[in-house]
């Protein structure tokens, strides 16, 4: 097990370092901060002062090892459009991300489930057909095309729910704001959280449905029939049960993608979280933001992997990692 | 993401027909005309105004982006020497009363007992102080400014006045004040660059409450302003970057004042019965720019006339444009320094256009190549598109170059292109400075003609904008630049103007909204009325 940790944490510090590095080559194409930071009516010295004021002026791998020597000691250097700490910029909108894709992966997983085990019970029933055609649907859809019509038919004709934005939010503690504990936040949660999971609950329901199809023709569910055990008994307790170690594995491997991929949702309820501030940091070519996010991205993604390897070997006994 | 802006600009039912939803088109078919049930807003429920805009603030920092989106919010939190009016005319602010001693002196007045949002006395000291931040590198985007002042100094006490000399003449110097801001001397050296970019302290009528990045500015009036005080007492700019949302959020009665409407939707917008749509011409102006070298077919006079005349500007702004801009004849607009009456557009006229080519012996047509960027003005790459068709009428053949604006504007101060298209509107209001940059010869030491990006060069242009630049009377350098100005439009044709682009406003009915588009399209609270 050790030897296992060791070798995968090297390997995910390897996998970092590459994309810090590809990162920061692709980004030296967005064009020159330069031009922009000196401002519309600047001499090429006034911008020669501001490459050098940056750092630009040094060639790319001293700049790149300048980069790696900072992040290290937690400075990933200033955003190039707001002048303040890019990795605090994306920490203080991080929150408002995490919420969205937590709520949305709530719903995902309930609705994916409950949804999963009716289509599976009775697969040729009308509702089951609908419910099946419905999650096609919901992997097909792409997520701005549902955003949109949720705000036209929920915020703009009936009126129930807002727009966008994020409400009056309650601090929970210094650092965190919360949509939970305010109405109005809740309302403002809805709508944004229900696009963003369609992709997940019809994935999860898939999942549910096709584990269920083949439990259900399980000997020991027979048996569990033929004790004349309660339907929700079988149901729940025996087949059920089995059927959610996948779905749970999926929950988890999904959830950081949810955070870091939610830039479209996000978008169009201009939710202010992290992908709202990346596809900015692309239209105004911000640098240390575009590498801060990827970075951080990818870490979210490796130490989540690396967790459901450990949490496999703890659980199942048949897995070693030796 | 190209698509996902292409389905934002759709009208309702246009993007149900595309996307061919036909579950999708029922539901909201059947819903095209709103709930008549409240609509409560949020002005309504706590008093306060909101407005939503297209551009997010980007720093605190009064001079830390010289983009229009942030100097129109920080105008409600700090003020310059000088103001403008909705009108765009220049009055006095910090300053009550300024001349031009000389070349390079410019004497201000500065008025008394003014105080800044934390209490401090606003002095003299703070005038020095902020003009020289302003030549940081650091935190400064108004470089160009900053580093051209060579002094400050204070010639009487009582009223206080100063004198700020600069470093060479800049006849705009005062046109340019309503937005270079005065901080606060002290509580700016005693924070970190960091912190003064999160809070601003300033002088002007609204404070600041707080900035949730990415969602909300809130203000609220300051009560110790030295003018009159503004109707709206909180204020708060939602900034809505994605289109369909923001007009979404307009329609669903949760904002008060948005701007740009999105051109796709403006019909939309212009039935919703709860909105009033306002417009007025932007001071963007959208030109194109042509080289002069001699070895190239446009360095003859007629040939640029011929293709002026070959481009069918109406067509553009009927067909391309769904009429949200108006023609220009020229690169400034009205309230600029040098905009001129007097000028008019050549007519379109493809015979005379053939007939001037055919004289300037290319009857055959030539090639050339059109650069343009395709996302930074309104409908930019469909303009290029357009002109490519209505040139390859008279035999010239376009070849397009279009490219998104990061790069294209790296391209632009390599002076390396042929036939451009660009758009320009001079944050000072004066076509002196627009002359220096777009069609001055080039002249990197001196950072002339730095989008110039075609190499222009007119000698005897460059001689009359030295002479007007020599001339300290405001009356005088604007007959002079007046001048300047239809010499090269009409019988230089240095650019090719195309049309003026239009601002757009959607305003809440039956709330009492007094409200008049700036000629800058900013944001200025203290500009609204409410009527009870």
């Amino acid at each position: 097990m050790l030897t296992f940790l060791v070798r995968r944490i090297s390997q995910a510090i390897a996998v970092l370092l590459l994309i810090s590095f590809i990162g920061f080559l692709i980004f030296q194409f967005l064009g020159d901060p330069a031009v922009a930071m000196a401002g519309r009516y600047a001499s090429q010295e006034q911008r020669a002062q501001v490459r050098e004021a940056l750092g630009l002026d040094e060639p790319i791998y001293v700049q790149y090892f300048t980069f790696l020597k900072n992040a290290l000691h937690g400075d990933f250097g200033q955003s190039y459009v707001y002048h303040a700490d890019a990795l605090q910029l994306i920490l203080d909108r991080l929150p408002a991300s995490i919420e969205l894709a937590v709520t949305a992966m709530v719903i995902a997983l309930f609705f994916g489930v409950v949804l999963g085990v009716i289509a599976s019970l009775n697969p040729r029933a009308v509702v089951s057909r609908f419910i099946m055609s419905g999650s096609l649907l919901g992997v097909s859809i792409p997520t701005f095309v549902t955003g949109i019509l949720f705000i036209l038919i929920f915020a703009v004709n009936l009126g129930i729910f807002p727009t966008s934005g994020r409400g009056n939010v309650v601090t929970l503690f210094p650092g965190w704001q919360s949509n939970f504990l305010s109405w109005d936040g809740i309302t403002h949660l809805i709508l944004p959280a229900i696009t963003l999971s369609f992709f997940q609950l019809a994935v999860l329901l898939r999942l549910t449905r096709g584990g269920m199809v083949e439990i259900l023709q399980e000997d020991y569910i027979r048996t569990a029939w033929a004790k004349g055990l309660l339907t929700r008994v079988v149901v729940f307790k025996h087949a059920l049960r089995n059927v959610l170690i996948p779905v749970i594995t999926m929950v988890g491997l999904q959830l950081g993608e949810l955070i870091a991929h939610s830039i479209v949702t996000e978008s169009i309820f201009q939710w202010p979280g992290a992908g709202q501030l990346l596809l900015t940091a692309l239209y105004e070519a911000d640098r240390p933001i575009l590498v801060t996010y990827i970075m951080m991205a990818a870490f979210f993604i490796l130490v989540i992997n690396l967790v459901v390897d450990i949490m496999y070997a703890l659980l199942n006994p048949k897995i070693r990692y030796e | 993401m190209g698509k996902l802006f292409d389905a934002s600009h759709l009208t309702r039912r246009g993007f149900l027909k595309r996307t061919g939803l036909a579950t999708g088109a029922l539901a909201v078919g059947g819903l095209t005309t709103p709930f008549p049930h409240a609509k409560k807003t949020l002005a309504q429920q706590n008093e306060r105004f909101i407005a939503a805009v297209s551009a997010p603030p980007r720093t605190m920092n009064p001079y830390g982006s010289d983009a229009d989106s942030n100097l129109s919010v920080m105008s409600n939190i700090f003020e310059g020497l000088l103001q403008r009016d909705v009108s765009g005319e220049l009055k006095p602010a910090l300053a009550t009363d300024w001349t031009r001693v000389d070349e390079l002196t410019w004497r201000f007045k500065l008025r008394k007992g003014v105080k800044f949002h934390n209490g401090n006395d606003f002095t003299w000291e703070d005038v020095k102080f902020s003009f020289k931040r302003m030549a940081q590198p650091k935190v400064s985007e108004f470089l160009s400014t900053g580093q051209s002042i060579d002094s400050v100094t204070k010639v009487s006490d009582d009223p206080v006045t100063i004198d700020i000399k600069t470093k060479s003449p800049i006849p705009w110097f005062d046109q340019n004040l309503h937005q270079l801001y005065i901080m606060d001397k002290e509580s700016t050296e005693a924070r970190s660059a960091g912190e003064v970019a999160q809070e601003p302290i300033g002088t002007g009528p609204y404070r600041f409450v707080e900035w949730v990045k990415g969602s909300n500015l809130d203000l609220e009036v300051n009560n110790g302003y030295w003018g009159e005080l503004p109707e709206i007492k909180q204020a708060r700019l939602r900034p809505l970057t994605e289109p369909s949302t923001r007009l979404a959020a307009m329609e669903a009665g949760e904002v008060d004042l948005m701007k740009d409407i999105p051109v796709r939707l403006f019909e939309r917008a212009e039935e919703d019965p709860n909105t009033k749509v306002v417009t007025r011409p932007s001071r963007r102006a959208i030109f194109l720019g042509l080289r002069n070298a001699s070895d190239f077919p446009a360095s003859d006079l007629r040939v640029r006339e011929a293709i002026y005349r070959a481009i069918n500007e109406p067509e553009i702004i009927a067909a391309v444009m769904n009429n949200h801009a108006s023609p220009a004849a020229q690169i400034p607009d009205p309230p600029t320094i040098g905009f001129s009456e007097d000028i008019e557009r050549f007519s379109f006229n493809l015979d005379k256009a053939r007939q001037l080519l055919k004289d300037a012996g290319f009857s055959d047509g030539f090639d050339i190549t059109l650069t343009g960027p395709n996302d930074r003005y309104v409908q930019d790459e469909q303009i290029a598109q357009a002109i490519a068709t209505q040139l390859s009428k008279v035999d010239i053949n376009v070849e397009l170059d279009v490219k998104p604006k990061a790069i294209y504007f790296e391209e632009l101060p390599k002076h390396k292109l042929d036939f451009y298209l660009l758009g320009w509107f001079d944050g000072a209001f004066d076509f002196g400075r627009t002359y220096s940059k777009l069609i001055h010869t080039v002249d990197k030491e001196q950072g002339l003609g730095t989008f110039n990006a075609a190499d222009y060069s007119a000698p005897d242009l460059d001689q009359i904008w030295e002479e007007a630049n020599q001339i300290v009377d405001p009356k005088e350098r604007e007959k002079k630049l007046q001048e300047l100005n239809r010499k090269a439009m009409e019988e230089k044709i240095s650019v090719i103007p195309l049309h003026y682009q239009q601002d757009t406003w959607a305003i809440k009915k039956g709330a009492g909204i007094e409200f008049t588009p700036r000629p800058d399209g900013w944001v200025r609270f203290i500009d609204i009325g409410i009527k009870q």
